[in-house]
């Protein structure tokens, strides 16, 4: 097992020690950070300061030095972001602070989506995302779209006040597995539920894992909907998009 | 109110299911007999303890720290089972006495989180409108996202202290400006256009410019129409501050002195800390550019208060930096607040 010495950037040290007090966190913390190399601490350091100029100049140097693209993302950006997650959840750090992180990400991406996608990576996966039918709130969605975009996904936004042939059909359009609604009143939350109807009756429910959110939203309520998961945030929103991709993977195996 | 000789209408936002106190906050506790409960001063100054049902402590809310105390109160006194019918009822009473001794001129009811079914939130607008005016001569503000459910509220509602405001109509449901003509209410119409909010001042002013036109052409005069901007969150874009601002000018210069201009002055600060700072600069920055009216909580964010700020002292101008879009990320805002250098 890693010890917290084996880390030699010393922000990342403090990082630890100072904002991640969950002792299986820590762990898997000091286990991921210990593995990679100085120059990718530094860039995951840059992130969580939300240094975007210090990622995407690192960033290229990385490349340019021969370092691997997955690399880059896997032990700096996404390495980064997570600590950038805890401190969120925790309160240690507020929304602009994420946006700040989320645009370094986007500014490393930059130069890693084009790399993965040439050499045959896709991109990690696709979602739809949409502000239910009769609201016109987007700002969490956005929020999520920003945060979804920066953990590499590739978002389609249908904007505000969607129907259900708009989600449908976007679902179709780019096979994605993976759909994202937002409401914001409770008035407009019920919506959710017909929307997953619609995918229900077009026998296309098996196909899409739906996620939802949004200040009224509960887990209570997404289970009573019959959703696949529910996000109290923008972090939550990334993290179930991810877990839906490894469950898919499963999936994937299990039918071998 | 009066506000340094000029009237500024106060609509009281705290009688709203959306409301939470914190579970580790000082107004959570124990009654006497051991129930986690929200304690309160009735209206004899005795505290008084709202107990937490163990149907709330099941929401996910609660679990997050958090506590809906309006809908607590509310459920409590419409249940009508003893003791905590009259409980709620009390709770409900002071929280309508606190903005009425504020000088609130409309007390904005708003129900829609109480429930997602559409009978249950028409219900409740009923049950707490006939409470609220038994307890208050103050008129209200029929506050929802819903026209049935505002209509709901708008039946029951007694003239005879004053017209209801009707919360809101906008270019997405101009069928609420049939309803407050209907009612004889004034109306606030939002600068939200049929398929999204505004990104700019530009198209708030062109979408309101479109209400009042709207409201004018059924007969509304234009003294009784409030204009709501949209006030979005600082801490999600830094423009936000200067979108809210620039409008209040814009329309202000548009309209003259006739119409009213107000908002959500509380959206500019979500997800923010020393949220009551935020929302005392940017009440003192709106005032100045125009608005004379704000939905607010008048008990915690006064506007007599926020005006008596001093504004050469540090913590108004990182402030007021932050909301005029010069401090990038809330950077240095948010450092001040970790420091601590924010109280006081």
């Amino acid at each position: 097992m890693a010890e917290i010495t084996d880390i030699q950037n010393e922000i990342i040290v403090d990082e630890i020690e100072e904002f991640i007090e969950r002792p299986d966190e820590r762990e898997r913390a000091i286990n991921t950070f210990a593995q990679t190399t100085p120059e990718m601490q530094d860039i995951a350091a840059a992130l969580i300061d939300g240094d975007n100029d210090g990622v995407d100049e690192m960033t290229k140097a990385a490349l340019d030095a021969g370092t691997e693209a997955l690399e880059i993302m896997d032990d700096g950006l996404i390495a980064g972001m997570g600590v950038v997650g805890i401190k969120f959840r925790e309160n240690f750090i507020f929304v602009p602070e994420v946006l700040a992180c989320a645009r370094a990400m986007k500014a490393g991406m930059a130069y890693i989506e084009p790399i993965l996608s040439a050499s045959g990576i896709d991109p990690i996966g696709t979602v739809i995302m949409g502000t239910v039918k009769g609201d016109l709130h987007d700002i969490g969605k956005n929020l999520c779209i920003m945060m979804l975009r920066g953990a590499g996904f590739v978002v389609h936004d249908l904007g505000v006040d969607t129907s259900d042939d708009e989600f449908i059909e976007a679902v179709e359009e780019h096979e994605a597995p993976i759909l994202g609604m937002s409401a914001l009143l409770t008035t407009t939350m019920p919506n959710m539920g017909k929307t997953i109807e619609a995918f229900i009756d077009e026998d296309l429910r098996e196909d899409v894992k739906i996620m939802v959110g949004g200040a009224p939203v509960t887990q209570e309520f997404a289970d009573d909907m019959g959703a696949d998961g529910y996000g109290k945030d923008a972090l939550e929103c990334v993290a179930l998009a991810k877990k839906f991709l490894e469950e898919e993977e499963d999936e994937d195996w299990a039918a071998d | 109110m009066k506000l340094n000789g000029q009237d500024f209408i106060i609509i009281g936002e705290n009688v709203h299911t959306t409301r939470v106190v914190r579970r580790k906050g000082n107004l959570v506790t124990d009654n006497p007999a051991g129930l986690e409960s929200v304690r309160y001063l009735g209206t004899n100054k005795k505290r008084r303890y709202l107990v937490i049902p163990e149907s709330i402590k099941k929401s996910q809310e609660y679990e997050e720290g958090r506590v809906k105390h309006v809908i607590i109160a509310v459920q409590a006194a419409m249940a009508g089972h003893e003791p905590y019918a009259s409980e709620g009822l009390e709770y409900i009473r002071r929280i309508v006495q606190r903005q009425v001794d504020a000088n609130t001129d409309f007390l904005d009811v708003n129900v829609d989180e109480i429930s997602w079914r559409l009978e249950e939130q028409k219900e409740a607008m009923r049950w707490l409108v006939q409470a609220i005016q038994q307890m208050s001569d103050t008129p209200l503000s029929i506050d929802s996202s819903n026209s049935e459910i505002i209509t709901a509220g708008l039946e029951v509602y007694d003239n005879s202290v004053g017209r209801a405001l009707l919360n809101s109509a906008s270019l997405e449901r101009l069928e609420a400006l049939d309803l407050a003509k209907q009612y004889n209410t004034k109306v606030m119409v939002t600068a939200a256009s049929e398929s999204g909010m505004p990104q700019n001042p530009e198209e708030r002013l062109a979408n309101a410019s479109r209400m009042v036109d709207a409201a004018n052409d059924k007969g509304i005069a234009t003294e009784d129409i409030f204009i709501d901007p949209l006030f979005f969150p600082i801490g999600v874009d830094t423009e936000n501050g200067n979108h809210a601002f620039e409008a209040i000018r814009m329309l202000r210069e548009k309209y003259g002195s006739d119409i009213h201009i107000s908002g959500g002055f509380s959206n500019v600060s979500f997800q923010m800390p020393s949220r009551r700072l935020i929302n005392d600069v940017f009440m003192v920055l709106a005032i100045e550019s125009g608005a004379d009216s704000g939905i607010i909580d008048p008990v915690t964010n006064k506007p007599q208060s926020a005006l008596a700020i001093d504004r050469a002292s540090q913590v108004y101008q990182l402030t007021e930096d932050m909301l005029l879009g010069k401090d990038r990320f809330c950077r240095t805002f948010l450092r001040a607040y970790r420091k601590g250098e924010l109280e006081g």
